[in-house]
Order: structure tokens, then sequence, then C-alpha cells
């Protein structure tokens, strides 16, 4: 094989490692954009027996965003199989117990539902914080652009850039600051 | 069951409630002895004929200078509506010139917005509070960091603009 070929060669069958920030993300949108990755849905040479899914590391999986009330609505049923064994927790709870397990349950939820699942899940990796292990981190050759921009807080903002940003409205004639 | 009876008759519109002032809360609130910025300072000027004139004279407001001055059309008076922004929760630099120091929002007469802008303002600042984006503007007493709130509260949320009425 000539070297061109050969670059092409692993540039097309090389498995590739992704990283995703999903700091202040949705975790649903989140898994809609990783799951086309983790099954290789994204690559031209896709075919499910193909094994051409890539890994993804997932950080900051504790600082996910829900939209309004979700946190509170949203509900993840658990059945131990034992009689009386159903349990409903709510989406603050079970991120509060293990921050990494809504976004593994929702990319779970939306792999095929087939043999290669479980193959699939295993080639995600997933960090409640930016704290990667070496081993993870030396593989990483790729990384995913984030679907919501992060908001900034107000104490955030250097002082003077919060003084010298343009007023809209200008105070009323006699109008007394305390 | 007498003694409930004449307690209700004494007091016609319920208990009176005695809420306590804590030391702490008169602590935090800031004091002062004179006004943070004067309306007018006091000029005193020599006339030709000899005469002094003491006038007080107002200041320009510390805004002026970073004011913003939009072509305004026709029917639009408003500041907001004249600068046509699509204004989001996480636009806090915009929001937080429409607030005070304590986490509320200026009335309708000091900020000069027409009403469904002033709506939408309230709305918004709800949103950003909710959201942790402005732990500075809150009451003394509060505590200034959303990761110290409880249960749900601490976690990151965000909001839809467009769920507001248009």
């Amino acid at each position: 094989m000539s070297a061109v070929r050969r670059v092409q060669q692993w540039a097309t069958f090389g498995r590739m490692w992704y990283l995703y920030d999903c700091k202040w993300q949705n975790p649903l949108d989140s898994a809609d954009k990783i799951v086309p990755y983790l099954d290789g849905s994204h690559k031209p040479i896709f075919h499910p027996l193909n094994d051409s899914g890539d890994h993804v590391v997932v950080i900051n999986s504790r600082d996910i965003a829900f939209p309004g009330d979700e946190w509170e609505k949203r509900v993840y049923f658990h059945h131990t199989g034992y009689a009386g064994g159903a349990t409903w927790t709510l989406a603050w709870q079970l991120h509060e117990a293990d921050p990494t397990m809504i976004i593994r349950k929702t990319i779970y939820n939306k792999l095929s539902k087939n043999l290669l699942r479980r193959g699939r899940m295993a080639r995600l990796h997933i960090f409640p914080d930016d704290k990667i292990p070496d081993s993870i981190l030396k593989n990483v050759s790729g990384q995913m652009r984030q679907l919501r921009p992060v908001p900034r807080r107000l104490d955030h903002y250097p002082q003077e850039q919060v003084e010298n940003f343009p007023k809209i409205f200008d105070w009323p004639k006699d109008h007394v600051i305390n | 069951m007498m003694l409930c009876r004449t307690i209700r008759t004494f007091f016609p519109r319920g208990l009176p409630t005695i809420t306590p002032v804590t030391p702490a809360a008169t602590l935090l609130r800031p004091l002062h002895t004179t006004h943070a910025r004067p309306l007018k300072e006091i000029v005193v000027e020599e006339e030709a004929g000899g005469d002094t004139v003491v006038r007080g004279q107002y200041l320009p407001s510390p805004k002026s200078s970073l004011l913003l001055k939009p072509d305004r059309e026709a029917g639009k008076a408003c500041p907001l509506c004249a600068l046509d922004l699509d204004v989001k929760h996480t636009d806090v630099l915009i929001l937080s010139q429409f607030m005070r120091e304590d986490g509320s929002v200026l009335p309708r007469r000091v900020t000069g917005l027409c009403g469904k802008q002033q709506r939408r303002l309230t709305w918004l600042v709800i949103m950003a509070q909710k959201a942790g984006l402005m732990p500075n503007l809150a009451p003394a007493t509060s505590k200034r960091d959303p990761s110290k709130r409880q249960r749900s509260k601490k976690f990151n949320r965000y909001f839809d603009e467009s769920t507001l009425p248009q």
C-alpha cells in the first residue's frame, strides 16, 4: 500500500476519541448529538455490523442544565424485578445521588435497542467534573462543539466592564439614587 | 375549647404577628448620612453689579457619558423598543441596569419603558435569578452563592424566552 493510501486507510477506519463538555447543556439534546458518534452513523462507511463507532468522553456531567422546572418534574423509573420494587425518582434526587447517571440513562435510552447497545455504552466515558484519568486523556483526538452558549454570571465580569457597558436609559430629572 | 373561642373574639382578624428585628438585618442594611450622589451642586457666582448669586445647579447624571442614543422611529419612544434587541435572560449586563442592589426591578416611572417591555423585563429578571446568574444583586441577608441553595435549586437551569407572551 502506498503512503497516501495507508494514511487514507487509517483516517477512514481509525477509531476516534471525542471530548464533549456538557456544562450548561441540556442532556437530552446532548444525547441527540452524541449517539450518532457512538453508533458510527456520522461516518459514510457506516454499517451496524461494521463496529464503526467512536469513543466519546463526556466531562462536567455534574453541570448539566434542564430547562424550566424539569429538575422537579422529570422522573426516572426503576424496577428491581421483585414485587413492590418500582421506584420513581425525581431528576434532582438522582443527580444528587450520582451526577453521571442522568446523561448515562439519556444516552442509553436513545441508542438502538439491540445487542450492540451495551458495546456502544462501553465506549462512552462520563466524568462528573473535568478531572480525566491520563490513560483516557492521552487517547482524546477531537472535540465536539457545545449546543448552547455557556452563560456568564454577573459577578464573573470584571467590574470596569460592567461600569463601562453602554447604558440604555438615563435617570429621570429629579430621581435620587440611594 | 373556651380558651380558643375567647382568643378568636379578642383578635377578630387573626393573631397579630410580631416580626423580630434581628440585629444582623439592621447591621447589613446600608446606612447613608448623605446621599450617595447629590442631584444638584451649590454654585456661588459673583455678578457684574457686585451681587453674589448662590444657585443650585443640576449635576449631569453619571450615566450620561455612556448613554446609547438610538434613532427613534415614530411610535418607539421606549428605550428597549427603540434598540430593537432580542434580550435574553443571559444578557445580565443589560438586565442589571434595570435593577437595584437588593435584586428588585426599578419601577416604570424610573426606567421609562413601555408596559410590554417592563413586563417582559420582569420575567427575564426572574429567569436570570432562578438560573443563578446575578448572585450579587440579592437582598443583603441572603446567601449569595447559587451552589449553597437547597435540593433542586442548586443545579443549573435555563429558560426559553419564546414561552413569554409576545
